[in-house]
């Protein structure tokens, strides 16, 4: 084998679904009007509604937002509650089939498609809790929202981002002695790979760290605290992370917005990052330092 | 009330001997899912492994019958058995892997945290231990979202994998966090494999250990070794291997097992005994293996496992 396709081989292992990168992030929830306005206060600008479902888009910069308030009645997904629940993570493909065969020939659960006539068929596995990752290989030339949702009259569709805020990443809650598992299941499934342990972003440094094989996000996993007796820990997403070039300056924008922080001896806001405080029972935001913009 | 909690009041009522780590399995009595489960906590056991048939064949569903373990306080030790799994090709493959994940849906039903996988007997399989780590790999990855363990164990009368050494090594190959051994004992003795080879297993990969002893000295074909696996098997103690039964756990616990032991005895007598009388025989049969052959203190009422700070 010569050094060339040597090396090839080495960028096809190491992003084996040639992912690039979030392309939404969708929340449930039985009350989308109040999370919007959660949204909107972090700089998200309503976009667009889905064509047959309420279902809401929300944008700023390359951050895409979703707001499901449909019900899906499907087994294993989230039903909308008033409490808004990370449900899905749609990730960016080159070829949404492939990395959809991929992933079910290494022991993914596919989820049942439910579309209506015209819509488009979007690929998705089972996650952790009742989540789910979609694949779109649809970003470039044209969208998935083009197909299935109405844009808002006179909005200007890409709206840019409050002080240069992208994608970090997401916290995910593990069970007990759940992290050999996870950590697994990221890597074997999408090519996620584990940051050295001294590797830490923000100011919540707890876990361990993913970074995508595109190397334009993270999951951060966090076990239950030592010591407490839980039987069943929970197992969700719990947050995102946006990445800012500036943590202070985006906590004095978002401040501005209304948006509150919390700042407590442990955890407050600094250069490293900063962490809002919890809306509707459930939905908050971690800022974390981050150059990219 | 959640499960755990009831769970502690199983162990606070079972009298004072230490039959914790013991377990008795639905297919040693007769009689429908809700009278095993009253019969095994009256005995004083803690935990119970159950079988794919108690749920299907449960008259009111699934969703009854999952009721009706979680009512009954017992911890599920495992579910069992999902059959010849690995090695297979094609739609052979596809329609197993329907098969296993219909078994790991009514796994996470019971709140069972282990399923059972034994080796295939089938002559369609390829004997290619790459193959069959391959496969096992995929069943793990089916079951880590909903948070259940495979054991994977070595049947006397597989077909290409008939030994827990042999087991191991797909084990190893496959190399996924989830993925482990079953050990059962009648295996062992049937194939009479040494127990010198406990020493080379890691304690942390052995995710069910599954006791038994019989009445004859030897099972030399393998119709003799199905014949008696499936209905001569009594409690250990009460057959010709006790000696090695004890020789076993404490190999056991001495690499540093810690995880469950459930009674794997399929006998057609007991099936047609009360259920008390032979629940009685099981619980003699843990005090036994509990308080003579592993010296286990007598456990404090109200004892709970705190998380280790390390995890």
């Amino acid at each position: 084998m010569t050094q060339v396709s040597d090396r090839e081989l080495t960028a096809v292992t190491s992003n084996p679904l040639a992912m690039d990168g979030i392309e939404f992030i969708e929340y449930s929830t039985s009350k989308p009007q109040a999370l919007g306005q959660v949204l909107e206060m972090m700089g998200f600008r309503p976009i667009a509604r889905h064509r047959s479902r309420e279902v809401l888009l929300y944008r700023q910069g390359d951050m895409n937002v979703i707001v499901n308030a449909h019900a899906g009645g499907q087994p294993r997904g989230v039903q909308p509650a008033e409490t808004p629940v990370i449900a899905a993570i749609a990730l960016r493909v080159r070829d949404a089939a492939t990395a959809y065969r991929y992933a079910i020939d290494r022991g993914a659960w596919i989820v049942p498609f439910q579309v209506e006539v015209m819509e488009l068929n979007i690929p998705a596995i089972h996650s952790v809790g009742a989540s789910r990752v979609y694949f779109v290989d649809r970003y470039r030339e044209f969208s998935i929202y083009d197909v299935d949702f109405t844009l808002n009259p006179g909005v200007d569709p890409h709206p840019p981002a409050l002080t240069g805020l992208h994608w970090f990443g997401i916290v995910q809650y593990i069970g007990s002695d759940r992290m050999a598992e996870w950590i697994e299941f990221y890597t074997e499934l999408f090519g996620f790979s584990v940051l050295a342990d001294e590797q830490r972003y923000g100011i919540l440094p707890k876990g361990r760290i993913l970074e995508s094989p595109c190397h334009s996000f993270h999951l951060q996993l966090i076990d239950p605290k030592p010591g407490i007796f839980d039987p069943e820990p929970v197992e969700l997403l719990q947050r995102v992370g946006l990445g800012t070039p500036d943590v202070l300056k985006t906590v004095a924008a978002l401040r501005q917005r209304g948006v509150a922080f919390v700042e407590s001896k442990g955890v407050h806001s600094e250069a490293r990052g900063a962490l809002t405080q919890s809306y509707l029972g459930g939905v908050m935001f971690e800022l974390v330092h981050d150059e990219r913009a | 009330m959640n499960a755990r909690d009831s769970g502690t009041d199983a162990v606070v009522n079972a009298p004072l001997s230490n039959i914790l780590d013991f377990g008795m399995d639905t297919i040693s009595l007769a009689g429908t899912l809700p009278a095993k489960l009253a019969a095994v906590r009256d005995a004083g056991f803690s935990q119970i492994m159950l079988s794919a048939r108690d749920v299907v064949g449960h008259l009111d569903g699934l969703e009854s019958a999952a009721h009706a373990v979680r009512a009954s306080g017992l911890r599920v030790t495992g579910f069992q058995v999902l059959r010849d799994f690995e090695g297979l090709s094609g739609h052979l493959h596809e329609y197993k892997v329907d098969v296993a994940k219909s078994m790991l849906e009514m796994c996470a039903a019971v709140g069972a945290k282990v399923l059972l996988v034994c080796s295939s007997t089938s002559t369609h399989a390829t004997d290619d231990p790459d193959a069959m780590a391959r496969d096992l790999r995929k069943l793990a990855m089916l079951a880590l979202p909903l948070g259940i363990k495979v054991a994977y164990e070595g049947l006397s009368w597989g077909r290409t994998i008939n030994e827990f050494t042999t087991a191991w090594d797909i084990v190893q190959r496959a190399g996924a966090p989830n993925l482990g051994i079953g050990i059962d004992s009648f295996h062992i003795f049937a194939a009479k494999t040494p127990l010198d080879e406990i020493d080379t297993l890691d304690p942390e990969k052995i995710f069910l250990v599954q006791l038994a002893d019989f009445m004859w000295q030897e099972v030399r074909t393998v119709e003799e070794r199905i014949a008696t696996a499936r209905h001569f098997r009594v409690f250990p103690g009460e057959g010709v291997h006790s000696s090695a039964l004890a020789d076993l756990v404490v190999r056991l616990d001495r690499i540093g097992y810690r995880g469950d032991y459930s009674f794997e005895v399929f006998n057609d007598d007991y099936q047609q005994m009360p259920l008390p009388t032979v629940a009685t025989r099981a619980r003699r049969s843990a005090i036994w293996l509990g308080e003579d052959v592993l010296r286990r203190a007598v456990p404090l009422p109200n004892r709970i496992r705190l998380r280790r700070a390390d995890a």
